[in-house]
């Protein structure tokens, strides 16, 4: 068979597979499988397992467990609740203020861990029912959440530049850097887009009720000592990090235990929160690491049939495109991918084949790793595959239907589009806080 | 269902729940040992074993816990049709698909007892410094998949019964 | 067209490394094969993990391997002696010759035989020495040190205090960053500067641990004994090419960068203080020695090489 006929063939029948509705890792893996047994020839049969002895290697894989537990022990906890408090009050006088105060409190919560379910958990939870009886208009609050909670992955700690990191053999340090200006960016232009959204339809996001904002000043100064904890919490693990005093994994372990701590000494941890944190752990952990399993075994074999190389051809021969037009349809086959595919095994499986190229057309593969994860996040909010779709439809309250969620989402889809071209055009937005820090 | 099918489905659940509750814990084994290494470095000499004894704890934990998050159906699935159709169209179609996920866990635990032997029949160990054996945790990896490979056959009985119509 | 044989060969280097010290032997190896055979060239960890690499070998997953013995952890009793074997080697001439004359190639030969692999060809690479982040200038430096090193010279270092850390290849780079690692002794200079660890690292150690590198091409022993006379002759003649490349690129490079070189500044240990270490290196041969009658073989075959050396004289030895 031909190179070109076996990536056609075992991408189409892992599009197929997934059509199905079988686990993501059982249809991956079973591709996987199956082509090496028939195609690979001798000794084909021992790739899966080799993937899972690869899978053990890469070290960075475990700050996912850390981060994941992190983020459980943080929504569970509800120590979040005085941050939303925080932000409540002191926003709540202007119009849109609490959907911008719950942007707010999204960027701190993306600081404590490194996925966009925390931020879910904790917007769904704490912000949303608040911001629903105070009339503020339901398609406007879901897409809030939503778009505030995927900061989780841009702001470090971030498990999605880990796995990148892992792939494009970047520094984790610098990448994390570099999606701080750009998160904090995309999160301005949220609220932008919130006030101006609400300054014309003030309908959308009425302004807290007299009664309600009576707040002393000494109260609202207080109310600020809440957003000491998520500092804290980033500096535990952060400083020694980029000081050199401990290891990515070694910080991770820490900012885990840091979680920990700080939910015990606020009293919060009580049994069914330590029960829910540690078997929510387990359950994405393994979903994480059995999708990359599966990955990482269609890749060996994906590469190891020369697949590869149609892909490689494909792109640089047969399109004979300009480095920018094949960046950007890189970018688009991920926002296409992303509504069928798993996002981890995306990058398992195509990031490789992407990354060599990015680096050959002389691009910076820090700045691209920005680019990956903000079209992660994108693809996270459409449909139809969209993990932050399911959970906020698993989430949020009866009130809001499928198409609420679905509309929900479209105008901060735009706004995030718009941030990945100003990112693509002036590189040095996510570029300038690594350098500085690492002198690069 | 005849009662030796419920009898397995029932067997295999619980002693693949008590496993998962169990290596659930692994997350603070996890901690622990790289806290340990952050000590070791920062007051010590650096521990040699750590960073792998941390893998090797992950590795227990995501493969024998595997089995659990089946069970608590932490397993993404591309939902785009699967999601819209009822309980018993997704039973129907799980009762063919599964056999591909049975067929990638058979391949595995293939690959997986031809290392176990190989490191067995070597006494292979790994080209560290602290140069541990590497059969037992190729051992708990072969344990780790049979497991898998129970629940999932225990998921297909339970899709069967769902479509026969029966509880289980 | 499909070839009509197709070999899968993974070398232990990553694509930077690999495109000087294999990459030019494969190409004309394909060139000159053509439709007859092709040989496909993967990279460190690419298809396998370089711990299962040997047994992905013996079983036919891959077809052909380019590493050391050591790196590999190649289930035979000559496996210590791949890498760097402290102090084995002072030149990188000496690994041909030893394989050559001195008898090597035999026992390489029997012990792979009796495990379902070929042997094909031992060839040498550079001296190995210490890149660090913190400069070293006494055996007391070193202490605490978390380096990425060979399984061996680690065991053998670790009485000085270093601690060596096994990763995958392709992530030293990132772990000398990330904290992971305080150094790495696992080459030369030259290759320091062509995969970048020149970049993350501040300092170079003159003193080495061994003159050079000795590691070998070898294949599933049913993939070779299927391969035509011919073929086996062109396999053999671009690997010989392939240490040929070798010899001179890495005698003039690490001249070279330790001259001209702008990333790294030289440090050394006196050299008094660096002959505690050659002796434990004896110390060292004998335990191994010890091990098995194998090893033994091969340690008296060390040691009647450098005797011999340090007899001849110059150029072969200065003092
Ligand atoms: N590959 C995955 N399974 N990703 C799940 C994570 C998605 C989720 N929205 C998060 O970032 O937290
Ligand atoms: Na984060
Ligand atoms: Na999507």
């Amino acid at each position: 068979m031909s190179y070109d006929l076996i990536a056609f063939f075992m991408f189409a029948s892992m599009m197929l597979m997934l059509m199905t509705g079988q686990r993501v890792f059982g249809a991956i893996g079973a591709v996987a499988a199956a082509s090496a047994l028939a195609l690979w020839g001798t000794g084909g049969s021992d790739i899966p397992f080799s993937s899972a002895m690869k899978l053990m290697n890469w070290y960075p894989l475990l700050t996912l467990p850390m981060f994941i537990f992190m983020g459980y022990v943080l929504s569970e906890s509800k120590i979040a609740d005085d941050l939303y408090r925080m932000f409540h009050v002191w926003m709540g006088p202007i119009h849109g203020g609490l959907a911008i105060g719950t942007i707010g409190l999204m960027v701190l919560v993306s600081a404590m861990n490194g996925l966009s379910v925390a931020g879910m958990a904790i917007g769904a939870t704490i912000a949303l029912p608040e911001l629903l009886r105070r009339g503020y208009d339901k398609r406007m609050v879901t897409g809030v959440v939503q778009a505030g909670s995927s900061l989780g992955i841009l702001v470090p700690p971030s498990v999605v530049l880990v796995l990148y990191a892992m792939i494009a053999r970047q520094p984790v340090g610098q990448l994390w850097l570099a999606g701080v200006v750009p998160g904090l960016i995309m999160a301005m232009m949220f609220i932008i887009y919130i006030a101006v959204r609400c300054r014309l339809q003030p309908e959308l996001g009425p302004v807290l009720p007299k009664e309600e904002r009576q707040v002393s000043l000494g109260e609202k100064l207080r109310l600020l000592r809440a957003g000491v904890l998520p500092v804290v919490i980033f500096a535990s693990m952060m400083v020694p990090f980029v000081k050199g005093w401990t290891s990515l994994v070694e910080s991770s372990a820490i900012g885990a235990m840091a979680a920990f701590v700080a939910a015990i000494l606020k009293r919060r941890m009580n049994r069914a929160v330590f029960e829910a944190s540690v078997r929510q752990t387990l359950a994405i952990s393994c979903m994480f690491m059995w999708i990359i399993l599966a990955a990482l075994g269609f890749g060996a074999v994906f590469d190891g049939l020369g697949a590869v190389k149609a892909i490689d051809n494909l792109f640089t021969e047969q399109l004979g495109l300009n480095p920018w037009m094949i960046l950007i349809m890189m970018q688009l086959s991920f926002l296409l991918m992303g509504t069928f595919l798993d996002d981890t095994a995306m990058l398992v499986i195509v990031a490789p084949l992407y990354v060599p190229l990015v680096a050959a057309l002389g691009f910076d593969l820090i700045w691209y790793g920005v680019l990956y994860t903000i079209t992660t996040q994108i693809a996270y909010m459409t449909p139809p595959f969209g993990y932050n779709l399911f959970l906020m439809r698993a989430m949020a309250p009866p009130e809001i239907s499928l198409r609420d969620i679905y509309s929900s989402i479209l105008p901060f889809v735009c706004v995030m589009l718009v941030a990945l071209s100003l990112i693509m055009a002036f590189p040095q937005i996510a570029l300038w806080l690594p350098e500085y820090v690492y002198n690069r | 269902m005849p009662p030796f099918v419920n009898g397995y489905i029932r067997f295999v659940d619980a002693v693949n729940y008590r496993v998962g509750r169990a290596v659930m814990y692994g997350i603070f084994v996890m901690v622990a040992i790289l806290l340990w290494s952050s000590i070791s470095k920062a007051f010590f000499l650096p521990s040699l074993w750590t960073l792998e004894a941390a893998q090797f704890a992950m590795v227990a934990y995501y493969i024998l816990g595997g089995p659990y998050s089946i069970q608590l159906d932490a397993n993404v699935r591309m939902d785009l049709f699967y999601g819209s159709w009822s309980v018993r169209k997704k039973a129907w179609f799980d009762v063919f698909t599964i056999f591909f996920l049975i067929f990638f866990l058979g391949v595995l635990l293939y690959g997986a007892y031809d290392s176990t032997s190989y490191a067995i029949q070597y006494g292979e160990r790994s080209p560290s410094a602290w140069r541990p054996y590497m059969w037992p945790i190729k051992v708990v990896m072969c344990i780790g998949f049979s497991l898998m490979l129970l629940q999932a056959v225990s998921e297909l009985l339970k899709d069967i019964a769902r479509i026969r119509g029966e509880d289980i | 067209q499909e070839p009509k044989i197709r070999w899968r060969l993974q070398t232990y280097a990553g694509p930077a490394l690999a495109e000087h010290v294999v990459k030019p032997a494969i190409d004309s190896f394909n060139r000159i094969a053509g439709k007859e055979m092709q040989i496909e060239l993967y990279f460190a960890d690419q298809l396998v993990p370089t711990g299962e690499l040997f047994r992905a070998m013996q079983k036919g997953t891959i077809d052909a391997v380019q590493s050391d013995d050591d790196s590999m952890a190649s289930p035979t009793e000559v496996t210590v002696f791949g890498g760097y074997f402290p102090f084995a080697s002072r030149y990188s001439l000496d690994v041909p010759v030893l394989f050559n004359q001195y008898g090597l190639n035999e026992i390489w030969d029997e012990e792979y035989s009796k495990v379902g692999v070929k042997h094909l060809s031992a060839g040498a690479w550079d001296p190995c020495h210490f890149a660090t982040k913190e400069p070293i200038h006494s055996l007391e430096d070193l202490k605490g040190k978390r380096v990425f090193t060979f399984p061996t010279a680690g065991r053998f270092m670790s009485q000085f205090g270093v601690v060596p850390v096994q990763l995958p290849w392709e992530d030293i780079e990132v772990a000398v960053q990330t904290g992971e690692l305080d150094g790495i002794a696992w080459s030369g200079i030259t290759e320091d500067y062509t995969v970048g660890w020149a970049d993350v690292t501040n300092y170079f150690l003159t003193n080495n641990i061994s003159g050079a590198w000795a590691g070998s091409f070898f294949a599933n022993m049913d993939r070779y004994n299927e391969l035509p006379d011919h073929l086996k002759e062109l396999l053999k003649l671009t690997m010989d090419s392939s240490h040929y490349y070798r010899q001179w690129w890495y005698w003039g490079g690490e001249a070279k960068l330790r001259t001209d070189g702008t990333k790294m500044k030289l440090t050394t240990i006196p050299d008094k203080e660096w002959a505690e270490v050659e002796k434990a290196a004896r110390v060292f041969w004998d335990e191994v020695a010890q091990e098995s009658e194998t090893k033994a073989r091969v340690v008296k075959i060390l040691k009647e090489y450098n005797e011999k050396m340090e007899k001849a004289g110059r150029p072969y030895r200065y003092t």
